[in-house]
């Protein structure tokens, strides 16, 4: 070792001003003595034309050489203690087809369904593959501040094989922080573990999370009150009605917005009632001489209840070129209970929605998607993505949006094949994307559901 | 049944991103409203079936676009190959790669009648190419023969100037080459083009970058000038030398063999080869996929090289963790290691390799640089737990340790792979460290879920 440190050093000098070091190489005759290196084809004997070379630079880097190959060569394995043994894992990985679909969401193949694949593998007891760790926490670091749920599903869909990588590597410590969400988290945390510890509790206790937000709301910030909406809207359920009309009267602009929401969501909700008595007035079925139809009355004006309730006035925030009455038309319909239409006109959605025509049907086709899609209901979005598929062009309002939001809440069944009906030749890349999606997420959930089978 | 490819296999044909993502949306049944494939059994199994048209296995389809007419794509599998009539220059193109995609997903069938007049033409003219081999030998052997002796000439006296080169950088210092810039190396290194020697050009550009590579810089600045010497010595001795290692100093100077010769000359080695592993670099505009091979039965371990332009696709057509059965010839060295295919007969389905210890590797790697000094660049297979501090490094179950490449990055999904626990792993042992490339997870002895990961 100090042999070729002695080499370097006098290379770096130069020969004109360092000496050239003996080198000894175990084994080998003193480089010294046997300048040029015996070839194989006639060991041990000096070549002919070899003599000891008088230039101290050539000596150098013949030293060199040998040296360089000999440590090469000669080189020993480093010791190193074993690691320590990580726990064992307690879920089974997913099956190789449900990894692949993994890694294509992951390479930005439908990358918005990542969520859906994560809680569909958490919810039946699966983990995600080992090798696709690395990329999964690194999408979830990504996301701070749009989607902390993404940050515990995957902590949780990567089992103790991530808490393990989470130990290695800095970058992922919301790991183990989602692991760690105790008591403590939620009475001295930061504000992302607080959040940890109210979502893993409104997971396991939806009332003790209620209550707890509850008992808080007087004493929170302006931020937290945000956050603790945004979490009810997992679970949510007629219970959380009266934390809502608080939050309504008592939040600030974007936790109202919220509560809202939430609010409208819940069919039986004394604001999905409100909003209901306001919408049978702006659609009226009209039986007339030339058949069925359905005639829109629009709101004139957003009044003070209308906006308490969540309608925005001016420019709609759900569609920007939907200004005025259209807008005001979108936003009431989005939260009215569905059952409203099938009582009041007392048929069943595709009946409906086959009355659509004119120029508010775009209106009424994006503002009945948005209340489907908020409320869960499924003889709803079927009875849409049918319509959207099958009757060529309902006149989509914002184009890519609608469709595509309800392909990725319907039932995955939807996409079975045969399941609905094809799109038509020509069809829009709009209906043809949904589709795609559709098929996508049936594949997906079929996947994961023969996991937990097999 | 021509064996189908599974996504990946067709994704990594993909020249970029957008044609991955242009050839997901194509890749639907109601864009090709006519498609077809031919199975490529004919030529496989030779039972005499189908021997007469001992086809290879294509695919074929008409894909209606925002032209007026359809793009019409032909697909050779063999190859693979591709030809469509659409515009673009990409390669393939991405209704090529949309085509394969529906025949992945099983959406292509097989069609009996065989492809239509204008896929059949290209096919066939494609096959009567391979039949007519390479073109023709050099007619004037004299004159070819004078060049050869010229170019011996010129590289000689390029080593001769090489090596004055080298005892002046000895003699004067290496510690100004820190303040030196890149035109330092790249003045000798076009002279060394000059001399056609492209070898040791390549060789002498890639030092520019040592000054600055950190802690021990001017040990491994010393060794690569010890090693070119040692180079300029050998060539000048070449005819003291024996015939292999006089070939791995010609290869390394950049003389180059025609495969022609290398088939002419090596014995063809059948055995079912592991894909090990695989390497693209990518250094003037060129591309090298170095694809690592080790024969199931004959345990020899084989490297196939193959180059393409830059932004051009790789040959593909060795699969990591499949194995091929297949005659491959070696070229001529002191340590054969590079090989050419000659004929591939099969692909089977590919289990994990028999990983080795750290003391095996460093046996077999000292043996091998006994008998070519040069050697860089090792194949590595080995049962290993990655261990993070404090190097990032692997362990064997001996205790034994190498260090992980500094320069092959945080290594995650290595580690992701093995959670602590040992992973076989494949990949090129170099003088600075391992460089993995492979590993199959083994835990209760079952093949991790995606068989060979590629890290």
């Amino acid at each position: 070792m100090s042999a070729w440190q002695d080499l370097v050093t006098a290379a770096l000098m130069g020969t004109e001003r360092a000496s050239v070091p003996a080198t000894v190489v175990p084994g080998l005759p003193l480089a010294a003595d046997a300048p040029d290196i015996p070839f194989p084809n006639n060991p041990g004997n000096p070549v002919p034309e070899g003599r000891a070379p008088d230039d101290p630079a050539v000596l150098l880097l013949d030293r060199a050489a040998l040296l360089t190959v000999a440590r090469r060569g000669g080189r020993l394995a480093d010791r190193v203690a074993p690691p320590p043994v990580p726990e064992p894992d307690q879920a089974p990985e997913v099956s190789p087809a449900a990894g692949r679909r993994l890694a294509r969401i992951l390479r930005g193949e439908y990358a918005d369904l990542l969520t859906e694949w994560l809680t569909a593998a958490v919810t039946r007891g699966r983990r995600a593959p080992a090798c696709l760790l690395p990329e999964l926490l690194d999408r979830a670091r990504r996301v701070t501040p749009a989607d902390p749920e993404l940050r515990r599903l995957a902590a949780e869909a990567g089992g103790s094989r991530a808490r393990w990588l989470a130990a290695l590597n800095p970058d992922w410590t919301f790991v183990t922080a989602h692991a760690l969400a105790d008591e403590d988290a939620w009475r001295l945390g930061s504000a992302a573990q607080r959040r940890g510890y109210l979502t893993a509790l409104r997971a396991r206790d939806p009332g003790a999370a209620r209550e707890l937000i509850a008992g808080s709301w007087a004493a929170a910030g302006p931020d937290e009150r945000v956050m603790f909406v945004t979490v009810l809207a997992a679970g949510l359920s007629p219970a959380d009605e009266r934390l809502l009309e608080i939050a309504l009267d008592h939040g600030n602009v974007r936790a109202r917005k919220l509560a809202a929401d939430l609010l409208a969501a819940l069919p039986g909700s004394a604001l999905a009632q409100r909003m209901a008595v306001r919408a049978r007035g702006y659609l009226i079925l009209h039986q007339g001489s030339r058949g069925t139809r359905l005639v829109a009355v629009p709101p004139a004006e957003c009044d003070a209840a209308m906006r308490r309730d969540g309608i925005p006035s001016g420019v709609s925030a759900r569609s920007t070129h939907l200004a005025g009455q259209a807008g005001l038309m979108l936003e009431v319909l989005a939260r009215t209970p569905l059952r409203t239409w099938t009582v009041e006109f007392g048929r069943p959605p595709e009946q409906i929605l086959a009355l659509l025509s004119g120029g508010w049907a775009p209106v009424l086709f994006d503002g009945w998607a948005l209340a489907a899609i908020a409320q869960r209901d499924q003889e709803w979005i079927a009875a849409l993505i049918n319509r959207a598929l099958a009757g060529g062009r309902p006149g989509l309002l914002s184009a890519v949006g609608t469709l595509g939001q309800l392909a990725r809440r319907a039932d995955p069944a939807l996409g079975a094949p045969g399941a609905r009906p094809e799109p038509p030749p020509g069809a829009s890349p709009v209906a043809e994307d949904a589709v795609r999606a559709l098929r996508f997420r049936y594949h997906m959930l079929k996947e994961l559901d023969h996991d937990s089978a097999g | 049944m021509a064996e189908r490819w599974d996504r990946d296999r067709v994704l990594a044909l993909a020249p970029d991103a957008p044609s991955t993502r242009a050839a997901q949306s194509l890749a639907s049944g109601r864009a090709w409203p006519a498609a077809g494939a031919r199975s490529g059994d004919g030529a496989r199994s030779g039972d005499g079936a189908r021997s007469g048209d001992g086809a290879p296995g294509a695919l074929w389809g008409e894909c209606r676009g925002s032209a007026a007419s359809p793009y019409r794509t032909v697909v050779d599998l063999s190859g693979p190959a591709y030809r469509c009539s659409c515009p673009s220059r990409k390669f393939p193109c991405k209704h090529a790669l949309a085509l394969l995609l529906l025949w992945a997903d099983g959406s292509v069938r097989d069609d009996e009648v065989g492809p239509p007049g204008w896929a059949a033409a290209w096919l066939a003219a494609r096959a009567g190419r391979a039949q007519a081999g390479e073109p023709g030998e050099p007619k004037d052997q004299e004159a070819a023969a004078r060049r050869a002796g010229q170019r011996e000439a010129r590289v000689a006296s390029g080593l001769a100037e090489l090596d004055r080169w080298l005892c002046g950088q000895a003699r004067q210092g290496l510690a100004a080459s820190q303040r030196a810039g890149y035109r330092h190396w790249d003045d000798i290194a076009a002279r060394m083009v000059d001399a056609q020697a492209p070898g040791l050009a390549e060789r002498l550009r890639a030092l520019a970058s040592v000054p600055h590579s950190g802690d021990g810089w001017d040990g491994r600045l010393l060794e690569e000038y010890a090693l070119l010497h040692l180079l300029a010595v050998a060539y000048r001795r070449r005819a003291e030398l024996p015939p292999p290692l006089r070939e791995t100093v010609r290869s390394r100077i950049g003389f180059t063999l025609r495969q022609a010769d290398v088939l002419a000359c090596g014995t063809p080695v059948r055995d079912h080869w592991q894909v090990l592993a695989r390497r693209d670099l990518e250094q003037d505009r060129i591309r090298t996929r170095r694809t690592w091979l080790r024969g199931r039965k004959t345990g020899r371990d084989a490297l196939v090289l193959s180059f393409a332009p830059a932004g051009q696709v790789l040959d593909a057509s060795l699969a990591v963790g499949t194995d091929a059965d297949a005659d491959l010839v070696f070229y001529p060295g002191a340590v054969p290691l590079r090989a050419v295919v000659l004929a591939r007969h099969d692909v089977i389905e590919g289990g994990p390799p028999g990983g080795g210890t750290i003391a095996g590797l460093l046996a077999s790697w000292a043996a091998a640089l006994a008998a070519d000094p040069w050697l860089d660049t090792w194949p590595a297979v080995l049962d290993v737990i990655p261990v993070h501090a404090p190097v990032r490094a692997v362990c064997d179950a001996d205790g034994d340790a190498v260090p992980l490449h500094p320069d092959a990055g945080r290594c995650w999904t290595l580690f992701a792979l093995s959670g602590g626990h040992p992973v076989t792993v494949a990949g090129e042992w170099t003088p600075r460290g391992l460089w993995p490339l492979t590993a199959w997870d083994q835990a209760g002895g079952i093949l991790g879920v995606f068989g060979a990961v590629p890290l």
